[in-house]
């Protein structure tokens, strides 16, 4: 087990800068996810981290020693890949096995590990099959068992549930979740799944172009993102953005209606982007008035689309709702639950 | 995916198979049944499908005539090192020129390519007096040497750099996590992995090296050094005519082990095969 350190790493590929600079320090036993939209340098510094890719600039550093020369076979790390990389020749004793044997572990000691490692994962009866005769699933099992046999410092995943259906990622994320409980690793994990990001994460770094957008606890996230990309990204449905002017507290939409009343908490007057989460927009007697636009039932939860002062905006409700289109309800926010950002810089201004 | 073919097409294209075999199979049965006619009968018109009369003593001439035995040993050896050498040889180059980023590794390739456009003719001179100079003219060295630092190596290389190209890399990238080097990378995992490539470049270098005739009539000089191409064209009578059913008789048991070759290198080939590929 080990800390990892990222201190301003950079990354470059030929002219082109695609980490720009990035500074996390992740703790011992830490589950850290790295999560942002595609191409946004999540696998880069993943694998930079790994050595399986040369650090342009800054340092990174593992159980507090500075690995930007070291050979991945010299971080004491172990990754599972996307598409699992399994090898193809070797069944799956053979596969998870495959690196102590490397490392020239007796015979014996081999068996234990792998057997140790099958029996957590539930592999122990498909020991002898080959990768192409595994399910997804189980190829999956296999590659965090090749994994996890070594023992190693620290676990990088990188987005190791993405070519698995949607039943069976659940299932698989809890298990991975367990696992950490288990073995107490620090592990980082890249993911552009929110959910799965909010779900296993102790704390999460948002990426965006190159660069980190916040990190903090999953639930610091949601309640106090730090600029409209995080809001944005983090929760699920994304959240409502709508142009508000902030006069003496009060949050008032274009059309003047009150959305919310802030009070002392309320930043400077002015023009602001209000973020509201769907799930935070009350309907009540009185407030801003929205036209109902779709109904949308999910059985647990009714999603509504609105329009609120010509925005369209999403409600998710609790309670099963008997509004139509055409509908008009009024909506309201509790002040704790408005988010304001700047317009032009996107910055949290409350 | 497999679709079901109907009788009636399967009829046609088994039919169709046997007329496109004819070509194929028609000169080794006739060189076979040749090999045991009586002489006279090898040019009758129109040519006899099953021989009229069996003549075995062929067989026993082929090795009476020359040295056939140890020709025959010379032909195996050599063929045996050359296909080794060349399955060695290019596959570490083919990788290296597929994985290892190093300054000039495109134009070293395409140098590599061009010996391919040379042909044998043009370079038959200056390697004579080469290895003239080194004493190795009538030795198995040039047979051994040239196949394998040249362009049938070239050709396995390029065959090999393709195969290792469409590996995937994060095969190699779990390997490095697993704490491999680049050579046991190549060796554990890549090689195995390049079952199919390997045999498809055993296969043709074994044929290439087995049917070599230039080389031979231009290096070796005597009959215990002889290959069998070479030797093949020595049985002559006193006139300096062909004997034919002998000749042909050594034909067919030079051709014997182009037959097993190809047999073992094709199982591999698509054992080979079935374990390629990340998803299997
Ligand atoms: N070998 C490479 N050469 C050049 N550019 C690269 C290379 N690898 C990645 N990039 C670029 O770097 C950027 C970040 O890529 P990266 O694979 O880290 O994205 P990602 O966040 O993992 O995205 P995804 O969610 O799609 O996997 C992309 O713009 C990509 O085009
Ligand atoms: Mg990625």
């Amino acid at each position: 087990m080990a800390e990892v350190g990222l201190h301003s790493v950079k990354k470059s590929f030929g002219k082109v800068d695609v980490i720009h600079g990035v500074d996390v320090d992740v703790a011992d036993g830490e589950f850290l996810v790295l999560v942002g939209p595609s191409g946004c340098g999540k696998s880069t510094l993943l694998r930079m981290i790994a050595g399986l890719e040369t650090v342009s600039g800054g340092e990174v550093s593992i159980g507090g020693r500075v690995v930007n020369e070291l050979e991945p076979k010299d971080r004491d790390i172990a990754m599972v890949f996307q598409n699992y990389a399994l090898y193809p020749h070797m069944n799956v004793a053979k596969n998870m096995g495959f690196s102590l044997e490397h490392r020239g572990g007796s015979k014996s000691e081999i068996a234990e590990r792998v057997a140790w490692a099958a029996d957590i994962l539930g592999l122990s009866h498909l020991l002898e099959r080959f990768p192409k005769q595994l399910s997804g699933g189980q190829r999956q099992r296999v590659a965090m068992g090749r994994a996890i046999v070594r023992n190693p410092q620290v676990f990088l995943f990188d987005e190791p549930l993405s070519n698995l259906d949607a039943k069976l990622r659940v299932v698989m994320r809890s298990e991975i979740k367990a696992l950490h409980q288990k073995l107490k690793t620090t592990m980082i994990y890249v993911t552009h799944d929110q959910i799965e990001a909010m779900t296993l994460a102790d704390r999460i770094v948002v990426m965006h172009a190159g660069k980190v957008e916040q990190i903090g606890s999953p639930l610091e996230l949601y309640d106090r993102p730090a600029n409209r990309f995080v809001a944005g990204f983090i929760g699920s449905p994304a959240m409502n953005f709508l142009p508000v002017n902030v006069r003496g507290g009060r949050v008032l939409l274009a059309d003047g209606s009150e959305l919310a009343d802030l009070g002392a908490a309320a930043p400077p007057d002015g023009d602001y982007v209000c973020g509201i989460r769907p799930e935070h927009l009350d309907i009540g007697a009185n407030g801003a008035a929205a036209r109902v636009e779709m109904v949308e039932p999910m059985g647990a939860d009714t999603q509504v689309t609105v329009s609120l002062a010509g925005q369209k905006a999403h409600l998710l409700l609790r309670d099963r709702i008997t509004s139509n289109q055409g509908d008009t309800l009024f909506v309201a926010v509790r002040p704790a639950r408005v988010h304001l950002f700047d317009i032009r810089s996107g910055k949290r201004g409350n | 995916m497999r679709t079901e073919l109907s009788t009636g097409k399967k009829t046609a294209l088994y039919g169709l198979m046997c007329v496109l075999l004819i070509p194929f199979v028609f000169p080794t049965w006739w060189m076979v049944t040749s090999s045991v006619k009586p002489i006279s009968d090898i040019f009758a018109f129109p040519p006899d499908i099953i021989p009229r009369a069996f003549d075995f003593s062929t067989y026993s001439k082929v090795f009476e005539l020359q040295p056939f035995a140890r020709q025959y040993w010379n032909s195996g050896y050599i063929a045996a090192l050359v296909t080794l050498g060349t399955m060695t040889f290019s596959s570490m180059a083919g990788y290296a020129f597929a994985r290892i980023r190093f300054p000039g590794a495109n134009i070293i390739f395409m140098i590599v390519l061009l010996g391919l456009l040379i042909p044998a003719e043009v370079t038959i001179v200056p390697l004579f007096q080469m290895f003239n100079r080194l004493g190795m003219v009538n030795t198995h060295w040039p047979l051994i040497l040239v196949p394998i630092f040249g362009a049938p190596s070239v050709f396995a290389t390029f065959v090999m750099r393709q195969f290792f190209i469409a590996l995937p890399v994060e095969l190699e990238e779990a390997a490095r996590v697993d704490g491999l080097g680049r050579f046991t990378i190549y060796r554990k995992i890549a090689l195995p992995l390049a079952r199919p490539a390997l045999s498809a470049v055993a296969i043709f270098t074994f044929l290439h090296s087995w049917n070599l005739y230039l080389e031979p009539i231009v290096f070796i000089s005597t009959p215990e050094k002889f290959t069998l191409p070479q030797a093949l064209t020595q049985y002559t009578d006193a006139y300096g005519g062909a004997m034919w059913n002998i000749q042909l008789a050594a034909a067919t048991l030079t051709a014997l082990p182009v037959l097993i070759v190809f047999i073992v290198a094709q199982k591999q080939f698509v054992e080979g095969l079935a374990h390629t590929g990340l998803k299997g």
